[in-house]
């Protein structure tokens, strides 16, 4: 492997290259040695390469920093781990289900943020289904006899269905049926943000909007187009095409590059419970025994800083992350305040910086004033 | 912005204004995200107030896997960004003081931000304007300055000296967004 | 983006689509200043901003009053009038309400005369409505029986002020002089959580090396700076502020001339004094020696010097003698009536000060005037437009109403912004006494303890629906602004009066139209008074910042420091006291062998009728606690979080333990904030002091237990 990596000038050059040969190779097999190539999809083709060659290449320097990597091994070695094998996987996928599928943590934020994003997400996941399957000429239909269709996925004939059916409806009109999730999601996030103070306090306009935007385009002018030749006699049809067409290849080049690309990394999610918290937290603060973390994350939070050249460690070998956020605010203080040493004279005040410190109850405060009334 | 979080825990009188006044804020959801608790209770009724340092390269975003802490052009270090956090906590041990606060719910982290809309137009953030005792203070760069040479002469002419090893415990903790 | 408002350069955030109203909290006597966020749209409340421009407080504000806004539009609100029927609340229509108060006011009025109603004011209102209480008490009810919650609150320092300088200013001094003074010596004040944002300007007279001399049992987050804590035991004022005067006089810090020039009764008080040595001082007090005399130092070299106190010193059954001993400190040392050094006490409720001097004291009419002088009777009945004798006479004070109830000369109340089932001493006595009465009417705008035992309960709104004014704690008059039109069917308090007038057939009386009538009309009421407000309109309050009164004509510019001159008693001097020891009301016994204090936490006012449906404050406090000394809780075997029973004379109750070491090791100390069983007001005792007739809330005698888990008693 390493080896084969010093062929490239990097990691990310690497992926990339198998990414696009998988690709191109796929398509080989799908179109029958390129026999069924659609050229009225090349300009998509080109965006859809593009789009994964920049996936690619975010994914692979994102799983390079030391925080990701850190992650991602351990979620791979538990999911090797023999012993938990069953469990950790039935975390993974019950994680998966809860977090991705059902996007549970969003509704939570709000009914209405959760509606708008999950057709949002769903709607754009069917969408990126249907129009990859259909550019790399992964899947086709073919006409078997005038009353059915088949459907062809990767060279091999699956479901036949009759032409004018119900599902066969549900097939043809899948990227309208996601397109409308879409426009919905997209058209709640949009009132959202241009309603609510609250996400406009950090909200920037290109990186939150932007998306919002690209997205209404692609949807509106794919819709248009469907009630163009379904409902207009394909009134501008050639020109709302094109529109379309360039909208959608806007949207491939910009996706790995904005916030749309949390998409990809979303499923590290799963990991999480399953790395950290299966059970219960068990790992008890060094100070005060509250219990506050496991052993494995705070074992991975140590060496992506000591990766990262964070030096915490204190003076008697402990690190930062033993103590529990409390304890750790409070060690800030009292260090402050020179309250961390225990006093000489455990009866005398506290000897402090600014003189102004708690000087114990009842007793005589040492500050640098000088008591000269006796005089 | 130039203008610094400048906090004197002596000051506090822990009537906790602050955490009531950061649940204002916009974008706060109706949470705080600063912190006041007592030094020991049993000891005396000193209380400190605690809240992000926004420091230059923050630990909680070197320790996030998804990359999800994001910094302002200002300096303000923002709460994980919702699209991103995949909820591993990372952040709230990674960070050395102990101030990331976690919502278990919306599996999500969140943070101080200096009051965003505020201090990016040079207004005090909520705690530091309601701060009764100016523990909490949001002040020009050259008065922080002022502050901890005061400070520093106060502790000299008590005759402690500050030497190598300890002279940064003779300045009060201020932070902040300011540029260089 | 957004627009900066308010005072040339002050920046504000204003939010898009939302107004800011310039306003004051709605709590205590600092009155901060704050801004209400309302949308421009929907009318509705969105929060609060704070008023960086306003000069006493510049901005800050406490809990409280952060959430503040949370009690306008809350659930809890009170909607409609609410009439109790077989022993419960029914919702029912003004009409209704106003018709059932007529009916029992007649019949009672008519059977035992017009004194058996009985009206018990409160000062958390405006200086409109406490003035209109009087007013509607004498010349629509025409009772005596008429006071207020004063009693509880600034009744001692009200009488210390009048006995020694013969006027009731709560300041001697704006308090935006004292970051300049050089030294503060507060007694009985727990400053930093009871007027949280007066903390600032100690503090920053402590930056510039100002010096601070606390008196308090405890250890406050205030006397943990200070230079010296003179930690006496509860009800020991007088001996500390006599050994005090002691070591002044004895040391030569007197200001000779000063004393000569404008006190009297010098040498009596030197006599009275010369008795208190430090070592006695100690013996009494339990502060040691060494601390005294320190202290003593401390203030008497001090050039500019501030001396305070609060409900500590006052709420006692000596709490006019302390008041005056401590003001004695300050006359001693010739600091009235000069920059950032005077006497102040701090103001608890939000309009103590302007409420006690319109009329709503038993024994006063508006412009703190005398009822017992006929001059003055003949001034107001003119203003108020009713024959002068049909004036009432002088009443009775707040806690002996409550005895008049059960001697049968009150058999009916109507009970305005104030909450004694809470708030007064010996509460189940209290409660007996409202259960006994006839006909009970409370306005209110959350169903408080005492609501809860009337008979007609009518929806007052809160303090940000309703116009007015109010005297803040330096004597500073200032405006509160509504910020939304009244919720459901609530109305001010001075409407709700007006209208029972109307049906009263006293309509006349009241010819209001909005809230600057009223205060119009007592401007000339108090023209003439030691309150004297007549040269201050709501305009000139916008203009400048608030007018301190007395300001008697309009081009007055206001009297920020008093006593510049000379005092308002007949001969101009301020009189010195003369006090000898005399122990509190209840002192430990055998059987009681602890002494009880009571006080305040920083998240709750009052009864905390408002507070603790707050969400955030009652999180913060959910429940009474007693707190006390490791060493004291180890003598009884209770650990840190167990349940106690604090039991006195009069009563008993369970609350959990707090252990802290800042405290003294023979006090019990358990805040006041919470009714029924949860009221410490149970174990208090009513001992009155005999000028101020306020009740001794601060000291008397208890025993503690501790709970065993079996006994099971816990508060969830």
């Amino acid at each position: 492997m390493q080896q084969l990596e010093r062929s490239f000038y990097s990691k990310a050059s690497m992926y990339s290259f198998f990414v696009v040969t998988i690709l191109i190779f796929t398509m080989w097999i799908g179109t029958g040695q390129f026999a069924h190539v659609d050229m009225m999809l090349f300009g998509y083709l080109i965006g859809s390469i593009v789009f994964a060659l920049g996936i690619t290449g975010r994914m692979v320097s994102w799983s390079l920093r030391p925080a990701t990597q850190q992650i991602l091994k351990r979620s791979f070695q538990n999911l090797r781990t023999r012993s938990h094998k069953q469990r950790n996987i039935r975390a993974v996928l019950k994680t998966a289900f809860d977090n991705i599928i059902l996007q549970k943590f969003i509704f939570k934020r709000g009914v209405y943020r959760g509606m708008a994003h999950w057709l949002l997400a769903w709607g754009c996941i069917g969408s990126f289904a249907i129009t990859f399957g259909l550019t790399f000429g992964w899947m086709h239909f073919s006409l078997i006899d005038p009353e059915t269709y088949q459907i062809v996925v990767m060279g091999v004939p699956t479901i036949k269905m009759a032409a004018d059916g119900l599902f066969a409806e549900l097939v043809y009109n899948g990227l309208n049926i996601t397109a409308m999730m879409v426009l919905i999601g997209v058209t709640m996030a949009l009132i959202r943000r241009t309603t609510s103070p609250d996400a406009k306090v950090t909200q920037r306009v290109e990186f939150d909007l932007l998306p919002l935007y690209v997205l209404l385009a692609v949807t509106g002018t794919g819709l248009v187009l469907t009630l163009s030749y379904k409902f207009l006699g394909g009134f501008m049809h050639p020109q709302l095409s094109l529109l379309h067409q360039v909208t959608v290849v806007l949207f491939l080049v910009y996706f790995p590059f904005g916030k749309l690309f949390h998409l990809p990394i979303r499923p590290l999610a799963a990991g999480v419970p399953m790395n950290y918290r299966e059970t219960v937290d068990t790992r008890p603060c060094r100070s005060c025994g509250e219990i506050y973390s496991t052993d494995e994350q705070i074992i991975d939070v140590k060496g992506i800083l000591a990766a990262q050249q964070f030096d915490l460690q204190l003076a008697d070998g402990s690190y930062l992350s033993d103590y529990c956020p409390a304890c750790r605010r409070k060690m800030r203080v009292m260090k402050q305040m020179n309250l961390e040493q225990p006093p000489k004279d455990p009866y005398a005040p506290v000897e402090t910086m600014s003189g102004i410190q708690p000087p114990g109850f009842g007793r005589r405060r040492t500050s640098g004033e000088k008591e000269d009334y006796h005089e | 912005m130039n203008k610094i979080m400048y906090l004197e825990f002596e000051r506090c009188i822990g009537c906790r204004a602050c955490l009531a006044a950061c649940r204002e804020c916009g974008d706060h959801e109706g949470t705080e995200r600063n912190y006041v608790d007592y030094v020991d209770f049993m000891e005396s009724r000193q209380t400190f107030p605690m809240m992000c340092m926004h420091c230059k390269d923050p630990a909680c975003a070197r320790v996030c896997p998804a990359n999800a802490i994001q910094i302002t052009e200002e300096g303000v270090v923002l709460s994980a960004s919702e699209e991103k956090c995949i909820g591993c906590r990372n952040c709230t041990f990674g960070c050395p003081f102990g101030i990331p606060k976690f919502d278990f719910d919306q599996n999500k982290m969140y943070k101080c931000d200096m009051c965003y809309d505020r201090s990016k137009h040079d207004i005090a953030p909520m705690c530091a304007s309601v701060c009764p005792s100016d523990a909490i203070r949001f002040i020009d760069y050259d008065e922080m300055q002022t502050l901890r040479r005061r400070r520093t002469q106060l502790n000299l002419v008590e005759g402690r000296k500050p030497s190598e090893q300890d002279k940064w415990q003779y300045v009060p903790e201020f932070f902040g967004v300011y540029t260089d | 983006m957004s627009d900066y408002v308010v005072k040339e350069g002050t920046k504000n955030l204003q939010r898009a689509g939302e107004k800011l109203i310039t306003t004051h909290c709605s709590y205590c006597g600092m009155q901060c200043g704050m801004h209400i966020r309302v949308s421009e749209k929907t009318g509705k409340i969105k929060g609060v901003e704070p008023r960086y421009d306003w000069p006493v407080t510049l901005g800050k504000l406490c809990p409280k009053g952060v959430t503040a806004y949370q009690q306008i539009d809350h659930p809890d609100r009170i909607k409609r009038p609410l009439i109790k029927k077989n022993g419960a609340f029914v919702e029912s229509s003004w009409e209704e309400a106003l018709h059932v108060i007529k009916d029992n006011v007649t019949r009672l009025q008519q059977e035992s005369g017009p004194d058996a109603m009985s009206v018990f004011g409160g000062v958390s209102m405006t200086n409109e409505k406490c003035y209109l209480v009087g007013k509607y008490a004498r010349a629509v009810l025409g009772t005596r029986f008429i006071d207020y919650n004063g009693r509880f609150c600034m009744s001692s320092a009200a009488g210390g002020f009048l006995k020694t300088f013969g006027m009731d200013r709560g300041s001697t001094l704006p308090w935006t002089e004292l970051e300049h003074s050089d030294c503060f010596l507060m007694a009985g004040s727990n400053t930093a959580e009871c007027h949280p944002t007066s903390i600032q300007m100690f503090w920053k007279a402590r930056d510039r090396g100002a010096s601070m001399i606390v008196i308090d049992p405890r250890e406050t987050p205030t006397a943990r700076i200070a230079d010296v804590h003179l930690d006496l035991l509860p009800g020991t004022d007088s001996a500390l502020a006599n050994g005090l005067l002691h070591l002044i006089i004895k040391e030569g810090y007197v200001d000779e001339a000063y004393v000569e020039e404008r006190c009297a009764n010098f040498e009596e008080l030197k006599a009275q004094t010369a008795l208190f040595t430090p070592a006695y001082t100690s013996k009494i007090t339990g502060v040691s020696e060494e601390k005294i005399i320190r202290a003593a130092h401390l203030y008497g070299r001090a050039q500019k010097s501030v001396v305070m106190f609060a409900r500590g010193a006052e709420q006692q059954s000596k709490g006019v003698d302390n008041v005056t001993l401590y003001s004695a400190l300050a006359l001693l040392r010739g600091q009235i009536g000069k920059f950032a050094s005077g006497v102040a006490t701090f103001t608890g409720q939000g309009n103590g000060q302007g409420g006690r001097e319109h009329g709503q004291k038993s024994d006063l009419l508006p412009g703190y005037r005398k009822i017992t002088d006929p001059e003055a009777v003949k001034h107001i009945s003119g203003v108020w437009g009713i024959e002068p004798e049909a004036m009432p006479k002088p009443g009775v004070s707040a806690f002996e109403m409550f005895d008049e109830i059960q001697n049968g000369a009150i058999r009916g109340m109507h009970v305005i912004c104030s909450n004694p089932a809470v708030s007064a001493p010996n509460v189940e006595y209290v409660w007996d006494s409202l259960k006994k009465l006839d006909f009970l009417v409370v306005n209110d705008f959350f169903l408080s303890e005492t609501a809860e035992f009337a008979d007609v309960v009518l929806p007052a709104v809160s303090w940000a629906e309703d116009e007015g004014t109010t005297t803040n704690l330096e004597g500073r008059v200032i405006r509160i602004r509504k910020a939304v039109e009244p919720l459901h069917e609530s109305k001010p308090d001075w409407q709700i009066l007006k209208e029972i007038a109307q049906v009263l057939g006293k309509g006349y009386l009241f010819p209001y139209e909005k809230a600057e009538d009223i205060f119009n009309e007592f401007r000339l009421a108090t023209k003439g008074g030691k309150a004297d407000y007549y040269g201050i309109t709501y305009e000139r309050i916008d203009r400048e910042n608030g007018v301190f009164w007395p300001c008697p004509s309009l081009d007055h510019p206001g009297t920020p420091t008093v006593f510049k001159g000379r005092f308002e008693t007949p001969d101009g001097k301020a009189v010195l006291p003369s006090v000898p020891w005399q122990e509190p009301g209840e002192v430990p016994s055998e059987e009681f062998p602890l002494r009880l204090t009571t006080g305040r936490v920083v998240y709750h006012y009052l009864s905390g009728n408002q507070t603790r449906r707050i969400d955030f404050l009652r999180d913060q406090c959910p429940y009474p606690y007693v707190e006390m000394h490791p060493a004291l809780a180890s003598r009884y075997g209770i650990q840190d979080k167990e349940m106690a029973e604090i039991t006195t004379p009069r009563s008993s109750m369970t609350v959990e333990v707090k252990l802290t070491k800042a405290t003294r090791e023979d006090i019990l100390f358990i805040p006041y904030h919470w009714g029924k069983e949860l009221s410490v007001n149970k174990l208090t005792n009513a001992c009155l002091d005999p000028t101020s007739r306020m009740p001794e809330f601060k000291v008397c005698a208890a025993k503690i237990r501790r709970i065993t888990k079996k006994e099971g008693v816990s508060h969830e």
